[in-house]
């Protein structure tokens, strides 16, 4: 056993040595994709963490004031039931003053000065509002409406903040996503040719290794072991610029004024760790699954 | 230890090489296949590690029909039988030890057995003190050598030789079919295809000749004719 993992590894390396150029293509190329898959993931959270208050079509939030005694939430409630005409009633939500505080930590997570002056017990509460009309005139004069109840502290519409960003992230997503998954193929591609070439460069040796007995595993292992280790270099690659770009972000979104909304784009640290882990498991994945193919041929002897 | 069935093999549409062949070879025989180029002789032997499979007929080889053998088994039937090749097939960047030592290594035997071993065999081809030259640093005699070492390191039950003399001049060509007749003397069935007229007339072992893919001789302690 020892002696066959001893073999698969020796092989690997010297295999890897022999093909520096094409070996730091496909290394490259898969670096670039996966950085690119990466970039995604973090552009994305950055998004999800800014339209976090607008998950699911709301519309409209109404702040309850903290301290607001239970009258004043139930009568504020009451109000909005009774909108049922303009209003989606049963996608009515009320986040109590933890889960605001918990939504918050999100949406200012790249501004630290913010996030150290929230307290749970001086968050407003507040209700989620989805509309059933789509006349933003409607909608605007009925926040209006709600500003003046007792207890409500103020009146947010999307119309307002982040529609645009929503579209924006829409678009973003698509175009990254495409983008990222066509680079990932080229990088199969390339990991593939690499390999490809390999093991044409050394087919005399495969064929004696098939006539005295090696079983196709024992010859596709190493070559396996060579692409998953492009692969795995490419997603180290991809996993260093990965955390640079963010740390270039994070920290140049730090200097933007507090309450843009720009503070809710950085990812934290728990996130990134994540996506760097999935880099690395794609990188691996995708260079087996490169090599596996061209190893699959050049086996026939 | 080998038997071929009313075996036929056709490469494309119309090129028969070997047109319902049928013979036994026990076990520790010594059998020259003759006959001119294109005569069918290495395609018998391509049938017997299964490089081939036949169109019709059954190959049996210590003890499996190899038409029937799964795609997974064909690596331990390799294990029993040896191959010689005219050109050698030697891997040029590894040492005359270490051509050897591939043999088992690939089939997995630990190091303490390759150590063991691989001088014994280089022992018993007569190329001690040699281990550590590289393929390029040996005559065509020697290099054959090699390949036989590599072919008999794990004492195969068969050793199929495809023209080892070929490439070789008569004095070295001798030297290698002593060598072949000493492991045949070992137990192991040898079955070798040639065109080399001399050594099949000062071996008298037995004698299969193809003509056009079709067995026309088979003679115990035959010459070539």
């Amino acid at each position: 056993m020892w002696s066959r993992l001893a073999y698969a590894f020796r092989e690997m390396w010297a295999s890897f040595q022999r093909n520096v150029t094409l070996t730091a293509a496909a290394v490259v190329t898969s670096a670039v994709s996966l950085l690119l898959v990466g970039s995604t993931f973090l552009i994305q959270r950055g998004f999800e963490n800014l339209l976090a208050r607008w998950k699911g079509d709301v519309q409209m939030i109404v702040f309850v004031r903290a301290g607001a005694p239970p009258e004043q939430v139930g009568f504020i409630e009451e109000t909005l039931r009774g909108q049922s005409a303009v209003i989606d009633t049963s996608q009515l939500r009320y986040l109590d003053q933890a889960e605001s505080y918990a939504e918050a930590q999100r949406v200012f997570a790249g501004d630290p000065t913010t996030l150290s002056l929230l307290r749970p017990e001086l968050i407003p509460s507040q209700f989620k509002v989805v509309p059933l009309t789509e006349q933003a005139a409607l909608v605007r004069s009925l926040a209006q409406d709600f500003r003046s109840l007792p207890g409500v502290e103020a009146v947010a519409l999307a119309e307002d903040e982040f529609e645009i960003i929503a579209k924006l992230s829409g678009f973003i997503r698509t175009v990254t996503i495409t983008m990222s998954l066509v680079l990932l193929l080229v990088a199969v591609g390339l990991i593939w040719n690499t390999i490809r070439t390999a093991m044409f460069a050394r087919r005399r040796e495969i064929e004696v290794m098939k006539l005295v007995g090696a079983t196709n595993w024992f010859i596709r292992v190493p070559f396996m072991l060579e692409g998953l280790l492009q692969g795995l270099i490419g997603g180290a690659l991809a996993c260093g610029g990965l955390w640079g770009l963010n740390q270039a972000w994070s920290s140049g979104v730090a200097g933007f004024k507090p309450g843009t909304g720009i503070s809710a784009l950085v990812v934290p640290d728990g996130y990134l760790y994540g996506v760097m882990g999935l880099l690395l498991g794609v990188g691996m994945i995708a260079g087996a699954i490169g090599s596996a193919i061209a190893a699959s041929r050049f086996l026939d002897v | 230890m080998i038997r071929l069935e009313n075996v036929s093999k056709v490469y494309g549409r119309d090129t028969v090489a070997v047109r319902d062949a049928s013979f036994e070879i026990a076990k520790g025989e010594f059998v020259f296949l003759v006959g001119p180029s294109g005569s069918g002789k290495s395609t018998l032997l391509r049938l017997m590690n299964r490089q081939e499979r036949p169109e019709r007929g059954d190959v049996w080889v210590a003890g499996r029909e190899l038409n029937t053998l799964p795609d997974a088994k064909v690596p331990y039937l390799r294990r029993n039988i040896g191959n010689v090749f005219q050109d050698y097939k030697l891997l040029p960047t590894r040492t005359v030890f270490e051509n050897v030592a591939f043999a088992l290594e690939v089939i997995g035997q630990p190091k303490h057995v390759i150590r063991q071993q691989v001088p014994a065999i280089l022992e018993l081809v007569g190329l001690e003190g040699k281990e550590d030259r590289f393929p390029d640093q040996l005559s065509g005699g020697e290099q054959q050598r090699v390949s036989i070492a590599r072919a008999f390191v794990n004492r195969p039950l068969i050793l199929l030789g495809d023209e080892p003399t070929g490439n070789l001049d008569p004095a070295t060509g001798e030297g290698i079919m002593r060598l072949l007749d000493r492991i045949n003397a070992t137990g192991t069935t040898v079955v070798m295809a040639t065109h080399d007229q001399r050594v099949v007339n000062m071996m008298r072992r037995r004698v299969i000749q193809l003509d056009r893919g079709v067995i026309v001789r088979d003679q115990t302690r035959g010459v070539y004719e």
